[in-house]
């Protein structure tokens, strides 16, 4: 499981940073911190392991994938989808999820 | 989406009531619309998608804009649901029992208000999840280990008031908390405990104080909103050492919990263990399509194929010792001479357990505090994402064990369900925490884990078994099992929260106790 990173430190970094399409680091502080703990790669975590299922290894981990956009990543982090539940503003606000999907959809690239 | 109004409520009224909040927190953290999809339950078993919708939720970031807000819900007759970190998923997440009930989302309070190294606690507020209070004890280098339960992203504060449970020896979480303030219904503030003496240096040292020892009104309840909350660490031991013991047949539970209950309430076995079955074991790393696309029970054959690929027994004990080594060796020698004598008992450390994703590997962290979310890897089993806990009490006991077995293995294999189960070992008693998976998405069967799950709920109290928790649905129906001398205790609760909240503002319905307002023909 990758570790969190520490909450200070993500904070000050969220607010150093807009939430433009190239704001890789930040997004990917933001993943690691809210969401790899059930979608990084490797045994233990949830989401990885429901997706390998359904759309097979080459899809399981959602830092590899390419298909993603960022309202598709928005929609599902909101409204939750089948296995994932939803998250809510007070947990994620919009400007940090928005630097998720930036990450998820364009960020690595 | 459709708005929703609290029952009572009129739409002007309720205008002015979010009008009110705003002012308390400001806008953008009063949240409706599109925002309240957040707020549902991602795993509801009723048919009804609006049964426990929120009409608005609103998230103040201190005690005071509580107070403030709790004085305008009065003003305004507005019923508030509070939730901490709105992860109790399974039993009804962030939304509310009563539908149109205004969500008091706590998570924005999350400090880590104070960690004593040496006292060995650490005081929270609600939205401090078990994440977050690692973190902190870990960038801080205290020697201190928190008790987790599964999911590490709860509260630790909503976990203990909700009496839930982790692995460690201080895994009764209600049973390790020390001290509260609490906002009441009419928005006063109090400290319980010592925190009532101006001054004082042992709000999180000492219970109970002087006088009625109040703490435990505040959990379960509707009785008041708990801000900040104490919660004992543990020190870190000086040696530990996770291990699990198999037992191949069905029948050695009843052998097991026997052999089990000295060594627990003598505490030998010094942590919360856990006796796992095998498809709640399996379901960590393995999925049902893996081994068949039949419906109904899996055959003998299946189940003895899971345990060989697995290397997993019927039952699994997953268990740690603590303390320096000789203490450890000692206490493993007794250990592993008492189940010894189940015959086919097999024993592991984690050097033997090499299999990439293997349980023991996981608990080996969830026994030391480490905070994870791979336990929800179960949900997978099955698919469909649905899922709901029922929790029988029962005594540490094998022929008591086996009967509760017996009897929900049975039900759950006639409507269908695979049954997937953990024995947690407290004190005195076990908590039979039975995973009851469903297809979200198909009302078919939503609506056959629903009877299930009822007919459950009476058939265990016909037996004298009663539930320690469970969804916001089903909270009428066991509090109606709690019914001893014509239900003299919910009359005590109902007799309280009058008392307390006769605006009947604070959560509405929470464990079957519905203010005045909202009884009705309700008993």
């Amino acid at each position: 499981m990758k570790r969190r990173s520490s909450l200070v430190a993500l904070l000050l970094l969220v607010a150093m940073e807009n939430a433009s399409a190239a704001d890789a680091p930040a997004g990917k502080a933001l993943f690691d911190h809210y969401c790899a703990v059930c979608h990084a790669a490797g045994p233990g975590h949830a989401g990885t392991m429901r997706l390998a299922e359904l759309r097979g290894p080459t899809n399981a981990v959602l830092e590899q994938r390419k298909d993603l956009g960022t309202a598709y990543v928005s929609q599902v982090v909101r409204q939750g989808l089948v296995e994932m539940p939803p998250w809510r503003p007070s947990e994620i606000d919009d400007a940090a999820l928005n630097q998720i999907a930036q990450y998820l959809a364009h960020g690595r690239r | 989406m459709k708005q929703i109004l609290p029952p009572g409520v009129d739409a002007a009224a309720f205008a002015d009531a979010l009008q009110a909040f705003r002012k308390v927190v400001g806008d953008p953290f009063v949240y409706t619309g599109e925002a309240l999809l957040s707020y549902a339950d991602p795993y509801s078993i009723v048919a009804d998608d609006n049964a426990h919708a929120a009409s608005a939720a609103v998230a103040p970031a201190s005690t005071e804009q509580v107070q403030a807000i709790v004085k305008a819900a009065n003003q305004f007759g507005v019923p508030l649901w509070p939730v901490s970190c709105g992860k109790n998923f399974a039993y009804g997440g962030a939304a509310p029992r009563m539908a149109g009930t205004v969500v008091l989302d706590l998570k924005r309070m999350n400090r880590v208000l104070e960690v004593s190294e040496g006292d060995g606690y650490a005081l929270v507020e609600p939205g401090v999840s078990y994440f977050d209070l690692y973190d902190h004890i870990q960038a801080k280098g205290y020697k201190l280990w928190l008790d987790v339960p599964d999911p590490g992203w709860g509260s630790v504060m909503g976990n203990a008031l909700e009496h839930g449970v982790g692995y460690t020896p201080y895994g009764d979480h209600f049973g390790m908390q020390c001290g509260m303030e609490v906002v009441l219904p009419n928005g006063e503030l109090v400290r319980t405990g010592m925190g009532a003496l101006p001054g004082n240096t042992t709000w999180q040292l000492f219970k109970y104080g002087f006088g009625p020892y109040m703490d435990g009104l505040f959990t379960q309840s509707n009785f008041g909103i708990v801000t900040k909350m104490g919660i004992w660490l543990m020190p870190e031991p000086p040696g530990y050492r996770p291990y699990m013991i198999s037992f191949q047949r069905e029948e050695d539970l009843e052998q097991v919990v026997d052999i089990l209950r000295p060594l627990k309430v003598g505490m030998v076995i010094q942590n919360a263990a856990t006796i796992r079955s095998l498809l709640l074991v399996a379901a960590m790393n393995a999925t049902r399509s893996q081994y068949t696309h039949q419906p109904g029970p899996l055959p003998d054959s299946t189940l003895r194929k899971i345990m060989a690929e697995q290397d997993i027994g019927m039952w699994n004990i997953y268990g740690a010792l603590y303390g320096p080594p000789p203490v450890m060796d000692t206490l493993w020698t007794v250990i592993r001479d008492s189940f010894a004598k189940v015959p086919g008992a097999r024993f592991y450390f984690l050097e033997d357990r090499k299999q990439p994703g293997d349980l023991l590997t996981q608990r080996a962290e969830t026994m030391r505090g480490i905070p994870r979310l791979s336990e929800f890897s179960f949900i997978n089993w099955s698919g469909g994402g649905g899922h709901i806990g029922f929790s029988p009490v029962s005594p540490i006991r094998g022929s008591e064990a086996m009967k509760q077995y017996t009897m929900v293995r049975d039900r759950m294999h006639e409507y269908g369900f695979d049954y997937l189960s953990l024995f947690a070992i407290g004190w005195r008693e076990m908590h039979h925490v039975v995973e009851l998976l469903f297809d979200r998405r198909d009302p078919a069967i939503k609506q056959r884990a629903e009877d299930l799950f009822r007919l459950l709920v009476k058939e265990a109290a016909a037996a004298g078994y009663g539930e320690y928790r469970t969804h916001l649905s089903f909270m009428d129906d066991i509090a109606a099992t709690y019914g001893w001398n014509e239900h003299a205790l919910m009359k005590l609760q109902q007799t309280i929260k009058d008392a307390l909240d006769p605006n009947g503002i604070l959560a509405p319905g929470k464990q079957g106790i519905w203010p005045a307002r909202y009884r009705g023909g309700r008993t």
